[in-house]
C-alpha cells in the first residue's frame, strides 16, 4: 500500500499517516477533490437547487386553499346553500428551459438565449384540486393538472439547466465553453448574477453596550419565522443608563425596560412577565436568575421590580401594554385582546406564534434579561456585530424564494379577484384564472433591474442585487459569481464594518475587496468556503428528544443552573445534563452524515452552560481535516485512493462520508482548536503551544479567494499590494471565454498569444487560469534606461510588438430591434432614402446593404451607419396643410462610436421575444500596444508605456537577450513588492528548467536561496543579475541589470479609449452649455478650483471667455424701464417692451444662456428678476 | 602603468559594478600614447577569427576594433539590411476561428526564403504587383472529414483532412519573368513546418499573400536575423595561485570548463584557466572574500565574440559582409555630403 522510508517519524505505530514529506502532495489531492465534486460556483447551484426544489414546492403547499363563495345577493333564495368553490394547490412540477415561438414549443438552449436576447426560463406547472359546492350537492371534486403559473430563470449548470451532466463534447457542439462555470442568469440575452447579499443572522440574541445614549446595555433579537415572508420583529430588552430617565424617576435605579414590537412605547420588563402570566416576583425572577445566592444579580434587577411593583395582575399588565399601543381610546376588553395578540403573534414569532407558547416566551425573555445583566456585570462579554458567526448571506435561493413568496401571494389575490367573479357568475373556475405572466415578469424584473421587491416599491427595493456578469477576463467572471455584499450604507463613515475581522479567515478573502468609496464592504469568497443552504430542524430536535433533553415545560426553573441550555437555530428549546456526552454524540452523527446533515453547526460554550446547533441557510463554512488524539484521521490511504479517482470513484464526498474531513462555521470555528500545519500536531509533551487539536488546516493558501490566488508569493509582498493586483486581474485581457468568437458580447477583449504564467500557484489550476490565462511572461529587465520609464512608465521593446507581444483584438456589438405601437409608430430596418427620410446624419449610409444593415468585412470608423432604421412620422395637422409632404419617415439608425474604427466581424439577424426582428453587428478593431497603454505585472505595479524601443536600441545580454519590457527600480523600495522579485526568479528557473515553477503562498520549501542555487547551476548570476550592454552605444552597462521573465498583464485602459479633444461642439439643450463627456465630444470641464486659480491671477479676461465665450454666450433685449426681458425682431428692428409699451428704451445685454434660463424658470414661479441697465 | 593600460584595455567586473566601461583612448588623452587614428596600425591589429559557421548562426571574434564600430555592425544587422516578408494579404475567404487581422500578422512574420538582393524596394504608390519588387504566394486550404478516418480516436490530425495549415501549403506564384529567374527551391518559407492556423471540417482559408523588400526598422519582420549581438572576451587572472578545496570551489563559481584543476609538482591540485572564453560571467567568485584578493575578472574592451542568428534567408557570413558594406556605403556618403557641403 504505502511504504515509509522515513524512520525519523515521532512514533512508530505504522498506521498510514501521512509523512511530512508527502503532506504537501497529499493536501493538494483533497483540495483537488474538493474541485473536482464542488467547482467553484458550488454556492450559487446548491442554493439555486434547494430554491427549486425544497422552497417552491414549500411555498405553494404552504399557501391556504383560495375559498369562493358566491355572493348572496344574486342568490333569491337564502335557503340554498351559496355555490362554494375551494381551489389549493398541490404538487408542482418544472420543466426544461423553452422557448415559445410560433412554430411550436421548442427547447431553448443557452447560447441561442444569448444572442437572440431571450430569457432562459422553464415553465412552473402546478396541480390544483378544485372542489366545488352547488345547491346542496355533495362537494364535487376536480383535478386540473399541470396548470401553468409561470416561468422561472434557469441558473446555468443547475440540476434544472439543459446543460447539466453534459460532457465538454456535448458542450462545445451547443457551442457553450466547457470551462464556463454556470451560476447565472440569463434575462434578455444578459448574463446576471445574483450577489450573496450579507445580513445580520436572526433569532439570534445580542448584547451590545451603549454610549451615550439613554440605554447602558441593549439587548436584542431579531425574531423571524423561518420560511414565512413575514418581516423581522425586533425585541429589545434594555437596561437604562444612570439617571437617564428624566429626572421623575431617578430615585429607582437603573431599571430594565423592552421594546415590543407595535408598542411605541418602553415597557417595564415586568410588566411584559406579567402580561405573559408570571405574576409573583419570585417566580418572574426564577426565570431571569437561576441561582438564587447570585446576590449581585438580584440587586441589578430590583429597580425592575421596583418600577413594576405597582401593576400586579396579568390583565393590568395586558391593559397596560395594549394601552401603549397604536390605537387609542378603545375599550379595555379589546386593549387586552390586542396585548394579547401582540405577545402571542408579533414578539419573538421564531419561539411560536400558535397559543400556549407562553412558558417557552417566558423562559426565553428571563434568558435575554439575564443575558443582558450577566453582560452589564461584566461576567459575559459583548456580542461583535461584525463577527462572521453572526451573519449570514443570502444567496439566489433565498433572495428567490423571497421574491416568489411575494409573486406568488399577488397571483393567489388575482386569483381570487378572478373566481370570486366567475363565482358571483355562476360561471365556471377553470384554468383561465391563473395568469401566468405575474410570475413570470415579477421574476424577470427583479433579476433583469437588481431591485429586489415588487415593481410598484421600486424604490424601497434593494438595488444591485442581480448585476450584468462581468465578462472581461475569465477571473473577473470567477471573482464576481463569488462577491459579497453588505447592505450597508457606502457613505457611512464607520470604519468597523470595513475592516478585516478574524473571523473571516478561510471564509472571505483577505485581500480582495475594491478600494474607495465601497472599501471592506464588498467582499469575495475565500476559495473553499461554503455557504451553508438549509436544512430542516425537525430531525435534530426528534434526536435530543430522544436524547432525553428536557422539554421547557418540563422543568423547574432551579435545574438551569446546572445544566445546559440547549438552542436549536436560535430557539431555546430545553436543557440536558450531560453536555459532554451529547455533544460528542451529535459530532459523531454528523461525521457519520447520520441523521444530522453534515453542514450543521454546533457549538458548546462550556463557560456559558450553552450548546448552540444551527442548521439554517446561509453560514459560511469551510472545509478541516479531523484531527484526533494528534492525528489526522486522514490516511496515506485515502490520498491513494483520491489519486487514482477517476477508477475508484473515490471523491470529497467519501471523504467526507468517512468523517476525515467537516465543514466548520465561524461559529463552530471558535471552539475548535486548529493546526496550521500537521507538523504541529505532537503527541503530549513535545508540543510545545497545544496538544488538544481537534482540526487541522487543509492548506494556508485556501484563505484566499479567486483574485488574490492569482498573485505568485502573495505572502511576500505588502498586504495592500495584494489588494491592488487584486481589483487589477479583473480588467487584465485574456481569453475570457473559450466560445467568444460566438457570442456577442457589447465589449470583448482578446489577447493574441496569451501564455500560462511561469511563476503559478496551486490554486490557479482550479481557477483554469493555465487554461484560461491573461497575460504573458515578459522579458523584464529592471532598470534605468533612457529616463522613459519614470514614474511608474514602461519601456516597451517595438520589435516583440511588431512579433505579437501584447497585441490584443477588441469586439463591440451594436444591436437594434424594430418595433412598432400600431401604425403611428412602426420601426424599420431598411436603408433610409434622403428623399423620404428626416433627420439624416452626414454620414456614408451607402456602405448599408439593400437590407439596411452593413455586411461582414466592411471597414468602418467613427459616425459610420452600421443599421439603418426608420420611424413613421406622425401625420400632424401642419402637415397636412403643406402642399408637399415631404418626409414620411425619421432616421433612427445606429452609428459607430465616433471615436473607434474597425471591420465588421459578424451581422446576426433574427427574430426576438415579441417577433420583431432584430439585429446585432460586432465590430472588430484590433489594439497594438503603443505609448500610453496600461500594463500591470502581478504585484499591484502598474504602468503605462513610456516610450517603444526598437531591438537594437534596447540593452542586450552577452547571451544576445534584449528585454520585452524595461520597468523602473523605483517601483519596487517603496511598495515593498519583493514577491515580483522572487516572482522573476523563479520564473527564470523555471524558463531553464523547462517546467511550471511553483509560486504558491506559505510554502516553506521554495525559498530564495534554493531558486539562486537552481539558477547558478544554469550558469547564471544566483540573483538573476545580467552585465548588459547598451544598445545604443554598444558599451556595457556600468551596473548589473536585474532580469528575468515575468508575468505581466495589459490592462483594458487604452489611450486611444481615452484621448479627447474639442474645439466646438454639441451642446446641451437646455442650458446651451458644452456637452459632458468623450462619447458626446463633450467638453473639458473649467470647474470651481481652476475659476479660483484664475481669480487669484486676476485674468479676467480669460476668466470670462472660459466661463461665457466658449461656453454659453446669449444676448437678450432688456426693458430699460421694467428691467424685464424686451421683445425684439432684429431683422426689422423694432423691439418692445409689452409691459410698459416701451418700444425705445431697450438695451442689449450679453449674458450666459443658463442666467437667461433662470431669470424666465424664476418668472415663471412670479419672481420678476429686473436687470436694472445703466 | 600598468594599471593605466589596463583602464585603456579592460573592463572590469567587481561583485557590484562594472567599472571602465567607456573608452577613453581618443587622441591626446593620454601622454606617451599615440591615439591617432592609424590605418595601417588598424590593419594590423584587426583580426577575425571564425569560430563556427553553418547556414544560420555563426560565431567569430572581432578583435582590435570599438565598440561603436561593433555596435554599428549590430545594429545594422538587426535593423537596416533589408529581406523579404508577406506585407499585404488578399482575404478571399477565412472561415477560421482567427481574425484576418491576427491570421494576417502571423503570415507577416514567416522567414521566407528569397534573396533581397535581386528584388528592389517597392514605391509606396505603385499597386502594380511587379516582378522585379514582388513576390506572390497563394495559400488555399480547405478542411475535410476524413472519411477514412478511425471511429474512435479523437485526434485532429487523423479525423479531418488538412486540419492544420503549415507553411507548405504556401503555393508560390511566379509573376513576369520570375519563372525563368527563380528556381522553384529558391524562393519559398524557410521552414516547411510552421503552423499558421488551425481548421475544423467547413473551415477555409483561401489567401493570397503579397510579399515585398523592407528592412527591420519597419517591421521586426524584415529583419534578417533572428538576433545579431555579441560579448567582450572574459579574461580571468588568478593573482594568486589557488589550491585543493579552494581551487574545486573556485571551479564550481564558473561556468564548466573556464577552470581546470592541474596536478602540482608537490601533489597538490592548482587551479588554472583554461577556457575564459566559456564563462557566463556569473561573478560568483566575487562573493566569497577568500576569492576577492586573489581573482580579478576583465573583460578585453576591443575583443568582441561575435554572434549573428539568421533568419534562415540568407547566410550569417553573407549577412555580416552586408553589413559592412552598408556600413561603408554610408560613409561614403557621409563624406559625399561633406564634400558637397564644401564645394557650397
Amino acid at each position: 500500500m504505502y511504504s515509509s522510508n522515513d524512520q525519523s517519524e515521532m512514533e512508530n505505530d505504522d498506521d498510514g499517516d501521512i509523512t511530512t514529506e508527502l503532506w504537501q502532495e497529499a493536501c493538494w489531492t483533497v483540495i483537488s477533490s474538493y474541485f473536482d465534486e464542488k467547482g467553484l460556483v458550488r454556492q450559487q447551484l446548491d442554493s439555486f437547487d434547494e430554491f427549486i426544489q425544497m422552497s417552491v414546492q414549500r411555498i405553494v403547499e404552504d399557501s391556504r386553499p383560495i375559498e369562493l363563495q358566491a355572493q348572496s345577493q344574486y342568490t333569491a333564495s337564502s335557503k340554498d346553500v351559496p355555490y362554494k368553490c375551494t381551489i389549493k394547490f398541490e404538487q408542482i412540477y418544472l420543466s426544461k428551459p423553452i422557448h415559445r415561438a410560433d412554430e411550436g414549443t421548442v427547447y431553448l438552449w443557452p447560447n441561442e438565449a444569448r444572442l437572440r436576447n431571450l430569457t432562459y426560463a422553464a415553465p412552473l406547472y402546478v396541480d390544483l384540486k378544485r372542489t366545488i359546492q352547488r345547491d346542496n350537492d355533495p362537494a364535487g371534486e376536480k383535478k386540473l393538472d399541470k396548470v401553468h403559473i409561470g416561468d422561472i430563470p434557469i441558473m446555468l449548470r443547475s440540476a434544472y439547466c439543459l446543460l447539466s451532466e453534459m460532457t465538454d463534447r456535448d458542450l462545445t457542439e451547443l457551442n457553450e465553453c466547457p470551462l464556463d462555470p454556470g451560476g447565472y442568469f440569463i434575462i434578455n440575452g444578459s448574463e446576471k448574477v445574483l450577489i450573496a447579499q450579507e445580513k445580520m443572522a436572526t433569532n439570534t440574541v445580542y448584547v451590545f453596550s451603549m454610549k451615550d445614549s439613554k440605554y447602558a446595555y441593549k439587548c436584542e433579537v431579531r425574531s423571524v419565522l423561518e420560511n414565512s415572508s413575514r418581516p423581522t420583529s425586533t425585541l429589545w430588552v434594555n437596561l437604562m443608563a444612570k439617571g437617564a430617565q428624566g429626572g421623575k424617576k431617578s430615585a429607582i435605579g437603573q431599571p430594565i425596560i423592552g421594546i415590543l414590537p407595535y408598542i411605541k412605547r418602553e415597557i417595564p420588563i415586568m410588566i411584559v412577565f406579567r402580561a405573559l402570566g408570571h405574576v409573583s416576583d419570585r417566580d418572574v425572577l426564577e426565570h431571569i436568575i437561576y441561582d438564587f445566592d447570585d446576590m449581585e444579580m438580584m440587586e441589578k434587577v430590583k429597580p425592575s421590580l421596583d418600577e413594576a411593583f405597582v401593576i400586579q395582575d396579568d390583565k393590568l399588565a395586558l391593559d397596560f401594554i395594549g394601552a401603549r399601543g397604536s390605537n387609542a381610546g378603545v375599550p379595555r376588553e379589546k386593549r387586552i385582546r390586542y396585548a394579547k395578540d401582540i405577545l402571542q403573534k408579533e414578539m419573538l414569532p421564531h419561539i411560536g406564534i400558535t397559543q400556549h407558547c407562553e412558558t417557552k416566551k417566558v423562559y426565553f425573555l428571563g434568558y435575554m434579561v439575564n443575558r443582558l445583566l450577566s453582560a452589564a456585570l461584566g461576567r459575559r462579554e459583548l456580542d461583535d456585530r461584525d463577527h462572521l458567526g453572526n451573519k449570514r448571506l443570502d444567496l439566489a435561493g433565498p433572495l428567490l424564494s423571497f421574491l416568489f413568496r411575494g409573486l406568488f401571494k399577488r397571483l393567489i389575490k388575482y386569483i381570487t379577484a378572478a373566481g370570486q367573479k366567475a363565482v358571483n357568475r355562476s360561471r365556471d373556475v377553470g384554468e383561465w384564472v391563473v395568469r401566468s405572466d405575474i410570475i413570470t415578469q415579477g421574476l424577470k424584473y427583479s433579476l433583469a433591474t437588481g431591485n429586489w421587491g415588487d415593481q410598484k416599491k421600486a424604490h424601497q427595493a434593494r438595488a444591485g442585487v442581480s448585476q450584468v456578469l462581468n465578462r472581461l477576463t475569465y477571473a473577473s467572471t470567477l471573482s464576481h459569481l463569488r462577491r459579497v455584499n453588505s447592505p450597508i450604507g457606502r457613505d457611512g463613515k464607520l470604519a468597523k464594518p470595513r475592516q478585516l475581522h478574524n473571523t473571516l479567515w478561510g471564509m472571505i478573502c483577505p485581500a480582495e475587496t475594491p478600494e474607495g468609496h465601497a472599501v471592506g464592504l464588498v467582499k469575495n469568497l475565500a476559495l473553499m468556503a461554503y455557504i451553508s443552504v438549509g436544512s430542516q430542524p425537525q430531525p435534530i430536535l426528534e434526536f435530543l428528544e430522544e436524547w432525553s433533553t428536557e422539554n421547557m415545560e418540563e422543568i423547574t426553573p432551579s435545574s438551569i443552573r446546572t445544566a445546559a441550555k440547549i438552542f436549536v437555530n436560535g430557539c431555546w428549546i430545553g436543557i440536558h445534563r450531560d453536555p459532554d456526552q451529547l455533544m460528542n454524540t451529535l459530532r459523531r452523527l454528523r461525521r457519520q452524515c447520520d441523521i444530522i446533515v453534515n453542514e450543521v453547526s454546533m457549538v458548546r460554550e462550556i463557560r456559558e452552560r450553552e450548546i448552540r446547533i444551527y442548521s439554517d441557510a446561509g453560514r459560511i463554512c469551510r472545509p478541516l481535516m479531523i484531527v484526533e488524539k494528534q492525528k489526522l484521521l486522514l490516511k496515506q490511504r485515502h490520498v491513494d485512493l483520491l489519486k487514482e479517482r477517476e477508477y475508484t470513484n473515490f471523491g470529497w464526498q467519501n471523504l467526507v462520508a468517512e468523517g476525515v474531513v467537516e465543514f466548520i462555521d465561524c461559529l463552530e470555528e471558535e471552539t475548535s482548536m486548529i493546526a496550521m500545519v500537521p507538523e504541529d500536531l505532537k503527541p503530549k509533551g513535545e508540543s510545545p503551544y497545544c496538544s488538544t487539536y481537534t482540526h487541522c488546516e487543509i492548506h494556508p493558501s485556501m484563505i484566499l479567494g479567486v483574485c488574490a490566488s492569482i498573485v505568485p508569493f502573495p505572502d511576500h509582498n505588502q498586504s495592500p499590494r495584494n489588494t491592488y493586483q487584486s481589483a487589477m486581474g479583473k480588467q487584465a485581457m485574456g481569453v475570457y471565454i473559450t466560445n467568444f468568437h460566438i457570442r456577442m458580447d457589447t465589449l470583448a477583449h482578446v489577447l493574441f498569444y496569451p501564455q500560462k504564467p511561469l511563476a503559478a500557484t496551486r490554486a490557479m489550476e482550479y481557477l483554469r487560469f493555465r487554461e484560461l490565462p491573461a497575460g504573458i511572461n515578459a522579458i523584464v529587465a529592471i532598470a534605468t534606461y533612457t529616463g522613459y520609464n519614470q514614474e511608474d512608465s514602461i519601456i516597451l521593446n517595438w520589435s516583440s510588438v511588431d512579433r505579437g507581444f501584447f497585441r490584443s483584438v477588441f469586439w463591440r456589438s451594436y444591436r437594434e430591434a424594430e418595433s412598432s405601437q400600431g401604425d403611428q409608430h412602426k420601426e424599420t430596418i431598411e436603408k433610409p432614402q434622403r428623399t423620404s427620410c428626416a433627420g439624416m446624419r452626414n454620414a456614408i449610409y451607402d456602405k448599408l446593404d439593400d437590407d439596411g444593415i452593413i455586411s461582414p468585412g466592411v471597414r468602418v470608423s467613427g459616425d459610420d451607419v452600421l443599421i439603418g432604421k426608420t420611424v413613421t412620422l406622425q401625420d400632424t395637422e401642419d402637415d397636412l396643410n403643406s402642399k408637399t409632404k415631404k418626409f414620411l419617415k425619421k432616421d433612427a439608425s445606429v452609428f459607430m462610436r465616433a471615436s473607434e474604427t474597425g471591420i465588421v466581424d459578424q451581422v446576426l439577424l433574427s427574430i426576438n421575444d415579441e417577433g420583431y426582428k432584430f439585429v446585432k453587428i460586432k465590430v472588430r478593431t484590433l489594439k497594438i500596444p503603443q505609448i500610453g497603454d496600461k500594463f500591470a505585472s502581478r504585484h499591484g505595479q502598474k504602468g503605462t508605456c513610456g516610450i517603444l524601443y526598437r531591438m537594437e536600441d534596447m540593452p542586450f545580454t552577452a547571451e544576445g537577450i534584449t528585454p520585452d519590457l524595461i520597468i523602473n527600480p523605483h517601483a519596487i523600495p517603496s511598495r515593498m513588492t519583493i514577491g515580483h522579485l522572487i516572482e522573476c526568479l523563479q520564473s527564470k528557473v523555471a524558463a531553464n528548467k523547462g517546467e511550471i515553477g511553483d509560486a504558491t503562498p506559505f510554502n516553506d520549501n521554495v525559498n530564495v536561496k534554493h531558486m539562486s542555487e537552481m539558477l547558478h547551476e544554469y550558469g547564471y548570476h544566483l540573483r538573476g543579475n545580467e552585465v548588459m550592454y547598451n544598445g545604443m552605444t554598444g558599451r556595457k552597462l556600468n551596473c548589473q541589470i536585474f532580469l528575468g521573465p515575468t508575468y505581466y498583464q495589459r490592462l483594458k485602459h487604452m489611450v486611444d479609449d481615452k484621448i479627447h479633444s474639442r474645439a466646438r461642439g454639441p451642446v446641451q439643450i437646455l442650458n446651451r452649455q458644452p456637452m459632458e463627456g468623450r462619447s458626446r465630444d463633450g467638453g473639458l470641464r473649467f470647474g470651481e478650483m481652476e475659476r479660483d486659480c484664475q481669480i487669484s491671477h486676476g485674468a479676467a479676461q480669460f476668466l470670462k471667455e472660459r466661463l461665457f465665450e466658449v461656453s454659453d454666450p446669449y444676448r437678450v433685449h432688456v426693458c430699460n424701464i421694467c428691467g424685464l426681458l424686451a421683445v425684439a425682431n432684429l431683422a426689422e428692428k423694432t423691439y418692445n417692451c409689452k409691459g410698459c409699451t416701451n418700444t425705445t428704451q431697450i438695451s442689449q445685454v450679453r449674458l450666459p444662456y443658463a442666467c437667461k434660463l433662470l431669470f424666465q424658470e424664476l418668472m415663471a414661479m412670479n419672481i420678476a428678476p429686473r436687470m436694472m441697465v445703466d | 602603468m600598468a594599471s593605466m593600460n589596463n583602464i585603456r584595455t579592460r573592463i572590469k567586473l567587481e561583485d557590484t559594478e562594472i567599472l571602465h566601461t567607456t573608452s577613453t583612448n581618443f587622441p591626446g588623452n593620454y601622454s606617451g600614447y599615440d591615439d591617432r587614428l592609424n590605418l595601417d596600425e588598424f590593419r594590423q591589429n584587426l583580426q577575425v577569427q571564425i569560430t563556427s559557421l553553418d547556414d544560420t548562426t555563426s560565431e567569430f571574434d572581432l578583435i582590435g576594433i570599438d565598440a561603436a564600430i561593433a555596435n554599428a555592425f549590430r545594429r545594422i544587422l538587426i535593423a537596416e539590411l533589408p529581406s523579404m516578408a508577406i506585407e499585404k494579404v488578399h482575404v478571399t475567404e477565412n472561415s477560421s476561428v482567427l481574425p484576418d487581422d491576427v491570421l494576417a500578422h502571423r503570415l507577416g512574420l514567416i522567414p521566407l526564403r528569397a534573396d533581397p538582393t535581386l528584388f528592389i524596394d517597392k514605391v509606396a504608390a505603385d499597386t502594380k504587383e511587379r516582378e522585379d519588387d514582388t513576390l506572390i504566394f497563394k495559400l488555399k486550404v480547405a478542411c475535410k472529414k476524413n472519411p477514412k478516418a478511425p471511429t474512435d480516436g479523437d485526434d485532429p490530425k487523423k479525423l479531418y483532412i488538412n486540419s492544420n495549415v503549415y507553411t507548405e501549403h504556401m503555393e508560390w506564384i511566379p509573376i513576369g519573368n520570375q519563372i525563368t529567374k527563380f528556381k522553384p527551391e529558391d524562393i519559398g518559407p524557410v521552414f516547411p513546418d510552421i503552423l499558421i492556423v488551425k481548421l475544423r471540417p467547413g473551415q477555409e482559408v483561401d489567401l493570397k499573400l503579397v510579399c515585398h523588400k523592407g528592412i527591420g526598422r519597419d517591421h521586426a519582420k524584415f529583419s534578417p536575423v533572428c538576433t545579431g549581438s555579441y560579448r567582450l572576451m572574459p579574461e580571468i587572472i588568478l593573482k594568486k595561485p589557488i589550491y585543493d578545496e579552494d581551487a574545486e570551489h573556485l571551479q564550481k563559481c564558473f561556468t564548466p570548463g573556464v577552470i581546470e584543476l592541474e596536478q602540482d609538482n608537490d601533489g597538490h591540485r592548482r587551479a588554472v584557466v583554461s577556457k575564459p572564453r566559456l564563462d557566463m560571467c556569473s561573478r560568483e567568485a566575487l562573493r566569497y572574500p577568500a576569492f576577492k584578493d586573489s581573482v580579478e575578472l576583465n573583460k578585453i574592451r576591443d575583443h568582441f565574440i561575435f554572434s549573428i542568428e539568421s533568419v534562415g534567408a540568407l547566410r550569417p557570413d553573407q549577412l555580416f559582409i552586408d553589413s559592412i558594406k552598408l556600413l561603408m556605403s554610408k560613409c561614403d556618403r557621409l563624406l559625399q555630403e561633406i564634400d558637397g557641403n564644401i564645394n557650397n
